[in-house]
């Protein structure tokens, strides 16, 4: 018993360490975050002052970069709802220490992508004309609907769980932290106790959240494909788009995940909660959907190739031989094949080997949809010479910019909220080590626990 | 003569020749041996069907017959500026030729005729322009395939259900927060 209430103890100074200490490395990283965040906002000062000719869009390629980007940080927004939803629906336990990482990361990139789309506009004052002008019938308002929904609900689901670890930071810091933290501690953790009744209403809301947000993920990257398969080009013609969209955010989201969970545990020492078993666990997963995007392409590739209808060639000919084909081929080999080898190979899986194959899928999936949209666009709709596209140093300085705000959120977060679902880790281990009442305490919140002892 | 009327003279002569030159460029290259008449209607509605006969006839009066007449219409689109086809036409035992024409835009519309007098060989060309009014919209998409209760009712019902059971779950956040001020006890809550 004694050995428990010392673990419990340790996993709360663990999650609590962040808010107490913050070194001069943090403030490094925050001014470097900002700086780069400041140079996109003057790149977007330039491209606002002068207009989109400031970037490599024209009248043919309309889309590029900052589209692609989107359409990236909307997919790695996924990995909370594969890790946190469809892992607690499954019950696997091991997914408890990665939970909360997987629901910030949901929630940040989320905010990041839907930035992009304003981005993309030329004129963003005019970004209320969606509603005004809006038409039920087009896909564009299906995506502001089903994005909108989905940041309110994963915004409600990173919260809710939340409340239990809340309501122990407001007890734990009470006192020992700036006023403004105290009084946010407080506010969120809306009076939590742990009482019976609380509990059977986190525990109903966290159960509906959990099946709820689900077919929602789902919906959100399948209308961003439609945006695309909806359009009369003929390499986004195609009635697979939907599912090749979901399985490769959910293939992105994990990659983002390892690569996060990697550096929180480097920086914040989470080595005893965040463990190896976790990376090849969360690297099998990502080389299982490694196989489901491999499979996805050959049948959408060769069905494609096989009947070779008008503009196909052209398109063939793009991706697999000329221009684009050093982009396509890395997607190919470094994304879809090499971490499949890598989660394989048994010299290769372990936590660097599983961070190594993240960043190539994470860099190989924004080529890939870089691909997508602009040889899409690249395919000629009448017998002209094809347009050309290359982003200009505005549309790379706003993609970094996104990048940094990106990291910097996350940044924020950990050091204002709690990165490990303390009560849910604390249940994980009790029903482990087989500790006396923790079948009867299941789903119990550790603020509860504490004011049981 | 004074200066003052010597000035007016050349001035009159001035405007006369400048006159005299925009005709010979601007004006219709009607051959002298054929009369042409173009009658276009008064008023012109878009997607109204007009028909203007454009009458051919020699010097001496009597009808040209069996001569195909060309209709431009002159048109600006994407940039490029020219004269787009619009129909052609073969003169009656009459000498009229009649374009059937459905304007599709507003405003001033300039119908450029053109045809080939017999034992001629050089195309005569003669210009009218004419007033278009309204704002009708003429294309129609296909309906497409209207299955019953596959609508935006549907789309609606399901966001609904959606938006109800986030609300349910912000009243499960209430019911929280009340269930906490009912229970709370002096001193802080859950503190070991």
């Amino acid at each position: 018993m004694a050995a428990l209430s010392e673990w419990h103890g340790r996993l709360e100074e663990t999650a609590l360490a962040p808010v107490r200490r913050t070194g001069l490395r943090y403030w490094a990283l925050v001014a470097f975050l900002l700086a780069v965040i400041g140079w996109g906002a003057y790149a977007y000062s330039v491209q606002l002052r002068d207009g989109l000719v400031v970037t490599g869009m024209r009248d043919r390629i309309s889309w590029g970069l900052y589209i692609a980007t989107f359409v990236f940080f909307i997919g790695i927004s996924h990995a909370g709802t594969l890790i946190s939803a469809i892992l607690r629906v499954s019950q696997a336990r091991w997914r408890t220490p990665v939970t909360r990482m997987a629901e910030f990361i949901t929630v940040v990139a989320l905010v990041c992508g839907a930035s992009f789309v304003i981005i993309d506009l030329g004129r963003p004052d005019r970004v209320l004309n969606v509603f005004i002008y809006g038409r039920w019938q087009s896909p564009i308002i299906w995506d502001v609907l089903a994005i909108t929904t989905y940041l309110t609900a994963s915004i409600t689901y990173l919260f809710v769980p939340m409340i239990p670890d809340l309501a122990l930071f407001r007890d734990r810091l009470a006192g020992r932290t700036s006023r403004w933290r105290g009084w946010l501690y407080r506010v969120l953790a809306i009076g939590w106790n742990g009482s019976a009744a609380q509990r059977r209403s986190l525990a109903s809301a966290i159960g509906v959240l959990m099946i709820l947000i689900i077919p929602i993920a789902v919906s959100v990257h399948t209308v961003v494909s439609w945006i695309f398969a909806m359009t009369l080009r003929v390499p986004w013609n195609s009635a697979l788009f939907g599912a090749f969209f979901v399985a490769g955010a959910i293939f992105s989201g994990i990659a983002i995940l390892i690569i996060v969970m990697a550096i929180l545990r480097r920086a914040y020492h989470l080595h005893e909660y965040v463990t190896e078993k976790h990376f090849v666990n969360l690297g099998f997963l990502m080389a299982a959907f490694a196989a489901i995007m491999i499979y996805a392409n050959i049948s959408e590739l060769l069905v494609h190739g096989y009947k070779l209808e008008e503009g196909v060639e052209f398109h063939f000919r793009q991706i697999f031989l000329a221009e684009f084909a050093p982009l396509f081929w890395f997607y190919l080999l470094g994304g879809l094949v090499a971490p499949i080898v890598i989660a394989l190979l048994p010299a290769t899986r372990n936590i660097r080997g599983m961070v190594v194959a993240s960043v190539l899928v994470t860099v190989a999936m924004w080529i890939e949809r870089y691909v997508i949209v602009v040889t899409g666009l690249h395919v000629p709709l009448m017998p002209y010479e094809p347009a050309s596209y290359a982003p200009t140093w505005v549309e790379w300085s706003l993609l970094a910019a996104g990048l940094a705000l990106f990291a910097l959120l996350i940044t924020v977060f950990t050091k204002i909220f709690p990165i490990i679902a303390v009560w849910e880790v604390a249940e994980d281990h009790e029903a482990m080590v087989g500790a006396p009442g923790a079948a009867r305490r299941a789903a119990r919140p550790a603020a509860l626990e504490t004011q049981d002892v | 003569m004074n200066v003052i009327t010597r000035r007016t003279i050349r001035t009159a002569i001035g405007f006369f020749a400048v006159g005299v030159l925009a005709l010979a460029l601007a004006g219709p290259a009607i051959a002298s041996h054929i009369h042409v008449r173009a009658t276009v209607p008064s008023e012109m509605t878009v997607g109204e069907m007009v028909r203007i006969p454009v009458a051919l006839q020699e010097a001496d009066g009597a009808p040209l017959r069996g001569t195909t007449v060309v209709f431009y219409l002159h048109a600006v689109f994407a940039g490029v500026t020219g004269e787009a086809e619009i129909g052609r036409a073969v003169t009656d035992e009459n000498g009229v030729a009649t374009l059937a024409y459905r304007p599709r835009l507003a405003g001033r519309h300039e119908l450029r005729v053109e045809y080939v007098a017999p034992a001629e060989g050089e195309v005569e060309v003669v210009s009218t322009a004419f007033e278009v009014t309204g704002g009708e919209q003429l294309y129609r998409s296909a309906p497409g395939i209207d299955v019953p209760g596959l609508n935006v009712g549907l789309l609606m019902a399901v966001v609904t259900t959606v938006w109800s059971i986030l609300l349910w779950v912000a009243l499960r956040l209430v019911a929280i927060s009340r269930a906490g001020s009912e229970v709370r006890t002096p001193g802080p809550s859950g503190a070991r």
